[in-house]
């Protein structure tokens, strides 16, 4: 076979030009990033600034205020964050263990075929728009809550309340968390699997010990992932929340407010300083994913270090 | 390490059963009606709704009831717009809120109660004797003082277009304005007044500022009126009643927000001087209505009551008989 040093050539300065190609792609969306970052971070700072044409806003009473009412012109979203953290917490905390259960009947025990009618389940419930999820939610989860809260002799706001919107994420970040723990489950070595059998453990032995402590590096990818859309939801926890005038809520029956239901109510007809301290409140939820998915992933890195 | 991380486990596991448990119950009776009669007859504590504070609607609310700004009790739920307070009082039996008069009340499930003994409809309202209600008012630029000649005559065939024509009014009669058809013309003839629109006008704009609540109003208006007057462009930057006399004749009129008409939900107060405007004047009327679950027993309700609930000094449905 004759080499065509041409062709070579040729197909070498194609390879340099992808791959410029291909960096240019990266450096566009990456800038996307930067560019939004850069926007809300302007906007949202510029309320805490002394020359701000509104009047300024004090930074720390705005972080560690209870009250958030514009007619009084008292913006304080501590009490926010707690609520938000709070509600995003519960909810992983319920769809957690239904989540990884469900993942490892999926991936281990279920027979072939209804494993994967089970997975595509799943997955559908993944990409069921937020809306949809909300409308279900004032529907159905506000008439539970009712319900429940009767039980209790509490009387509700018509069912919306914390513990609502506690079920709703719950629901919601499920699919995630279970897609992700397949995933993680199925990458397990059989051949560890196998050890274990082999040296007279049983089935669910193996399951809990040797395939999900292996596999618990993914699953808590997961869990951030679930996380974040956890904090991040905002049209159907909207419907649901409430949005109380102070706070923080602890009891479950009572309305919550979070930081994107915040963001949210009113958004269209407002203006000026009522305005732009949505975007500081962004910025507040901006700063919470990342401390928490810092914490988790060295939580993670904790835990994948042990075995 | 291990049984730390077991532990943790089963305590979630434990967690979510009895998660799953107390809502399996819920799932098949809370929907009966049942659940939310005993609610009922337990307690009666009312559940203030309002709308969030950049709403006209909840303007328009306060000023009728003498809530002073900053006044409403803290315990009351903010919702994001008219057909979610339905729906929210709607679901809530010791719920009390308000809507615009164009709510399908009974779709909701809620009911409006008559404020100070007058039932709310477009009679009453028309007549006054409802007092729940506030005008909304136009305002023009200066006569002559418009980028063209023809811009004006525009600007002057879309005010008679609102106020004097049967077709413009039941435009805004269908988006919730309350108007009077007394003095109605077909259009056909109000028309004839204005050669300009004879022409064609897709080159000229009509700008429209000030409050943000006649915004589904003159939108419906401005849009059904486009293809009767040459197909003239419109701009709306609504943002607030007081910036309707602002940009018109105010301070801002030769500024980038100025525009050609401005609204205000509200009467122009003794700074706004309407004097030098080409017109001015209001064009319907909006009515506000307290509404409360439809099994509340309350039929009727008083400013006095309505202040000292959204006040948070009343809060039981029993003292309010």
């Amino acid at each position: 076979m004759v080499i065509d040093k041409n062709k070579v050539k040729r197909n070498k300065s194609w390879d340099k030009f992808f791959r410029y190609f291909f960096m240019a792609m990266a450096l566009l969306s990456s800038s996307f990033i930067v560019i939004i970052i850069l926007f809300v971070c302007s906007k949202g700072i510029s309320p805490f600034l002394p020359n701000y044409e509104y009047g300024q806003v004090d930074f720390i009473s705005f972080l560690t205020g209870t009250v958030y009412r514009q007619d009084q012109g008292i913006y304080g979203v501590g009490f926010i964050v707690i609520n938000t953290i709070l509600s995003a917490f519960l909810a992983l905390l319920i769809a957690f263990p239904i989540s990884v259960l469900t993942a490892l009947f999926i991936a281990k025990i279920a027979p072939k075929k209804l494993g994967a009618i089970m997975q595509n389940v799943v997955e559908l419930l993944a990409s069921v728009p937020s809306i949809v999820y909300g409308v279900f939610a004032a529907g159905v989860i506000t008439e539970i809550v009712k319900y429940l809260a009767s039980l209790f002799g509490y009387s509700t706001f018509g069912g919306s309340s914390l513990l609502a919107v506690i079920m709703l994420l719950a629901i919601m970040i499920f699919p995630t968390l279970t897609s992700l723990s397949i995933t993680a489950i199925r990458s397990v070595d059989p051949s560890l699997e196998h050890a274990s059998l082999a040296l007279g453990a049983t089935e669910t032995q193996t399951n809990f010990k040797v395939v999900l402590t292996t596999a618990k590096s993914g699953i808590f990818a997961g869990a951030i992932l679930g996380l974040g859309r956890a904090y991040g939801e905002a049209t159907a926890v909207a419907m649901v929340a409430g949005n109380k005038l102070f706070g923080p809520t602890f009891n479950p029956f009572d309305i919550t407010r979070t930081l994107t239901s915040t963001m949210l109510a009113g958004l269209k007809e407002t203006t000026g300083l009522d305005y732009d301290i949505r975007f500081s409140v962004g910025l507040v939820l901006i700063v919470i994913i990342f401390v928490s998915n810092f914490i988790l992933n060295f939580v993670k890195k904790r835990i994948g270090n042990t075995v | 390490m291990k049984k730390i991380l077991s532990f943790m486990l089963i305590a979630l596991l434990a967690l979510g059963l009895v998660g799953c448990q107390s809502s399996t119950p819920a799932s098949t009776e809370g929907t009966t009606t049942e659940g939310t009669t005993t609610e009922d007859t337990t307690s009666t504590t009312i559940h203030v709704y309002t709308r969030d504070s950049s709403s006209g609607t909840r303007e328009a609310f306060e000023g009728a009831i003498g809530l002073e700004e900053g006044a409403l009790t803290s315990s009351a739920s903010e919702v994001s717009s008219n057909g979610d307070m339905a729906t929210r009082v709607g679901s809530d039996a010791s719920g009390i809120g308000y809507t615009s008069l164009t709510t399908d009340f009974e779709a909701n499930n809620i009911k409006p109660l008559s404020f100070e003994g007058v039932e709310a409809s477009s009679e009453t309202v028309l007549d006054g004797s409802y007092q729940m209600q506030r005008p909304f008012n136009y305002v023009t630029r200066a006569a002559g003082d418009y980028s063209s000649d023809d811009l004006e005559q525009l600007v002057a065939a879309f005010i008679a277009y609102i106020t004097e024509s049967t077709e413009g009014l039941t435009v805004i009669e269908e988006n919730g304005g309350i108007v009077s058809f007394e003095n109605a013309r077909p259009w056909s003839e109000v028309a004839q007044d204005y050669p300009v629109l004879n022409q064609d006008n897709s080159s000229l704009t009509i700008r429209t500022g000030g409050s943000t609540s006649v915004e589904k109003v003159i939108r419906a208006a401005l849009e059904s009126f486009q293809p009767l007057a040459g197909n003239v462009q419109f701009a709306m930057n609504q943002s607030g009643s007081s910036d309707g006399h602002l940009r018109t004749l105010g301070s801002e009129k030769d500024g980038a927000n100025a525009v050609e008409i401005g609204f205000a939900s509200r009467p122009f107060n003794a700074e706004e001087d309407v004097t030098s405007a080409m017109a001015s004047g209001s064009f319907c009327l909006d009515a506000v209505v307290a509404v409360v679950n439809a099994e509340n027993t309350l039929e009727n309700i008083t400013a006095a009551q309505l202040h000292d609930i959204y006040a948070g000094t009343l809060t039981d449905f029993t003292e309010v008989e």
